[in-house]
């Protein structure tokens, strides 16, 4: 019977459901359910999976050695999306890489629909990530942190860590990611660390500097004089801009 | 009077008017310099560059784009800060410049500063104003973003070799195509004043990437390299002219770009062309644009694109489809063995799809569905090409045939200039289209 493993969706959580799959099942069709949303079928015995470090740190080695970082980026940015059989298709895609000739080059191999479905989920997560880096808007709270709220539509929030650490070293700032309910937190001169399970307190998160309010002002005014009437043209601002990102951006709202 | 205003004029005020006076200008890009931030300040930047905000128009937002005055000693006619016009004058500090730069970095809304200016007193005292700018922005404030800055023609040397090593780009206006376009446009410039200081940056920069080599540390004088803009239609020069000119700015001034910035009429003056109500010359900017694409990645020199019996690029058709067009005695062009430079002639296939044939066509003979998956346009390239001696369909190899063909599949124009009317394309007939080149094609 096929075996279907059922896991959390996160990183660790599908990390750890791969490890015991390339364990038991590596030769034999098996499936990963992500819990929540569990698509039960007939005729398959599902386990349900521990979920530990040691086998997500396990498996990270394993494609990264075998596969190489590039697979490994790849799939790491799959893994960020919302898609229900994503899990399943990094598995498959490991299984392909054994019966193709230099595994590294897995990626390569567009007509497997499951590397397909990952190098999709793969290029859609990274380019909303970049999206991110240049659409973020932080305002300035009581204390000086800064803070932001976003919408996205995949967990990109450890892919722009660095990226903001490298930028804003000396402040405090966090990025709070509405659709998963997690945190990006950087303190001064530390490292972003990834906060899950924790409530944001809207009050405190309202209560903005004395300054910011002039300088969301200024901004709007700059965004306003900034264009040229004559060659206004809606479309192709949305287009660039598309409409999703503008509810959490400072001149739009 | 105008003192009293400047010193009662609020932040908001200012930033107002010095933004709305610096929107004329094309440049907003913040790409050509990669910069780890060292973790004692605020800032870094990418190579390719990245975009907060896309305004109104559609265009950009990348970067803090004011001026530091719109006082002016010039009177160029297609300025809005000429001093002949009666508007409300302003000056920033260096330290409100700092201020509006940091907080607006701060809360991700830019990725640096492009700052540009009106002539206050003269070119020298200008750019020590500038110059104090971002001498505090760097050491002061310490910020590692991204630094834009134009140079005034007529600066001395020195300081404007100050201002490049705190800087990431510098720019000179050429402003004009020719230097009689200048002499009508901008009484107070000429064309030798505005060469000078891009032959100086130029010099710096190569001067200073020796230093580099010897000494790791040596601090970078405009890193990401310097370019220019010119007004395009505010003068009658022809296309053949103005890219004549872009040419030779690549080969003898190593510019990095070159932008075209469609005239936008915003003074009444008997020296500019009259108020049309069509709107800036939009499609026009767009083929200079993709000329210069050519000449830049194609290998295309200016005198093949255009010439004095065809100074204008066809409304109609791309530059490199026209080019194709007139020149079909080159064509078929065969897949399998073309060269490189050849390949890259061809409608519908770009660099990257050039580069892909070369590598792939090593393993084995291409076909045409070969070629769709590397990303040839084949809707384009199909009456150019041969695939093993043979041709996709049973097509001509004739003028007016491809030209019809090729006009029925539309080309995609960017958003920028799909929203232009029919009678905004007629303008064209004005700039010297004449009637018999629209004729041909229709
Ligand atoms: S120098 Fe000419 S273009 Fe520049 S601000 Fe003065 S009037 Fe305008």
């Amino acid at each position: 019977m096929k075996k279907v493993y059922i896991c959390n969706d996160t990183i660790t959580g599908i990390f750890s459901a791969i490890y015991d799959a390339w364990k038991e099942s590596r030769d034999k069709e098996a499936g990963i359910e992500l819990r929540g949303k569990l698509d039960t079928q007939l005729f398959c015995e599902y386990t349900e999976v521990v979920e530990e470090e040691r086998k997500a740190a396990a498996v990270e080695k394993l494609i990264q050695k075998h596969l190489g970082y590039n697979t490994y980026w790849d799939i790491y940015h799959a893994l960020l999306s919302e898609h229900p059989k994503k899990a399943e298709a990094v598995f498959h895609v490991m299984q392909t890489a054994r019966t193709v000739g230099n595994s590294k080059k897995v990626m390569d191999h567009l007509s497997n629909p499951d590397v397909a479905l990952v190098f999709e989920l793969s290029r859609k997560a990274a380019n909303e990530a970049h999206q991110f880096m240049e659409f973020i808007r932080f305002r300035e709270l009581e204390h000086g942190i800064l803070f932001s709220e976003i919408t996205p539509k995949n967990r990109i929030l450890t892919c722009i860590g660095d990226h903001f650490t490298d930028r804003f070293p000396l402040e405090d700032w966090m990025v709070y990611d509405k659709t998963h309910q997690e945190f990006l937190v950087h303190c001064a001169k530390h490292p972003w660390i990834l906060v899950s399970g924790e409530c944001l307190n809207r009050e405190e998160a309202e209560k903005i500097s004395k300054a910011e309010a002039e300088f969301e002002r200024l901004w709007k005014g700059f965004f306003q004089s900034i264009s040229i009437k004559e060659r206004e043209n809606p479309i192709c601002q949305r287009t660039h801009l598309p409409i999703h990102f503008r509810q959490d951006m400072t001149e739009f709202c | 009077m105008a003192e009293k205003i400047q010193v009662q004029m609020s932040m908001y005020d200012k930033l107002q008017i010095l933004s709305d006076a610096a929107k004329y200008d094309v440049a907003c890009t913040s790409s050509g310099v990669d910069r780890k931030g060292d973790g004692t300040g605020m800032g870094n930047c990418r190579a390719s560059g990245l975009c907060h905000s896309f305004s109104a128009d559609g265009r950009c937002i990348c970067l803090l784009k004011i001026l530091f005055t719109n006082e002016c000693i010039y009177d160029c006619k297609y300025c809005i800060n000429r001093s002949s016009n009666d508007v409300v004058r302003t000056s920033f500090t260096p330290e409100e410049v700092c201020t509006l730069t940091m907080e607006f970095y701060r809360r991700n809304y830019i990725e640096g500063l492009f700052l540009s200016s009106g002539i206050l007193k003269s070119p020298n005292y200008t750019m020590e104003l500038i110059y104090a700018t971002l001498y505090r922005l760097r050491k002061v404030c310490n910020f590692q973003g991204y630094i834009h800055v134009k140079a005034i023609p007529g600066t001395d040397a020195e300081l404007l070799g100050r201002v490049g090593f705190l800087a990431d780009r510098m720019s000179v206006n050429l402003e004009l195509p020719t230097a009689e376009g200048l002499r009508l446009l901008a009484p107070h410039k000429n064309r030798k004043n505005i060469l000078a200081p891009m032959r100086l940056i130029q010099n710096r920069m190569v001067e200073n990437k020796q230093e580099i080599v010897l000494y790791k540390n040596a601090p970078r004088f405009v890193p990401a390299g310097q370019s220019t803009q010119m007004i395009v239609g505010a003068t009658p020069e022809t296309d053949y002219q103005i890219l004549n000119v872009a040419e030779s700015l690549y080969q003898k001034f190593g510019l990095k770009r070159v932008f075209y910035s469609a005239f936008v009429a915003v003074n009444e003056d008997t020296a500019l062309p009259a108020r049309t109500g069509e709107g800036p010359p939009l499609l026009r900017e767009h083929r200079l644009y993709q000329a210069d694409w050519l000449l830049r990645y194609y290998r295309f020199e200016a005198r093949e694109l255009l010439d004095e019996e065809h100074p204008n690029f066809n409304i109609f058709l791309d530059p490199k489809c026209n080019w194709a067009l007139k020149h079909l005695e080159q064509f078929p062009v065969e897949v399998n063995r073309a060269d490189y430079n050849m390949l890259l002639r061809v409608p519908g296939i770009g660099v990257k799809s050039a580069q892909r044939i070369v590598k792939a066509r090593k393993m084995g003979n291409l076909k045409f569905d070969d070629l769709k998956k590397m990303g040839v346009v084949l809707k384009r390239a199909l009456y150019f090409l041969t695939c093993g001696g043979r041709m996709m369909y049973h097509t001509r190899l004739d003028e007016d045939y491809i030209t019809r063909n090729l006009l029925n599949t539309k080309e995609k124009l960017p958003d920028s200039v799909s929203g232009m009317t029919y009678r905004q394309l007629s303008l064209f007939d004005d700039m010297n289209y004449t009637d018999s080149q629209t004729a041909q094609i229709l």
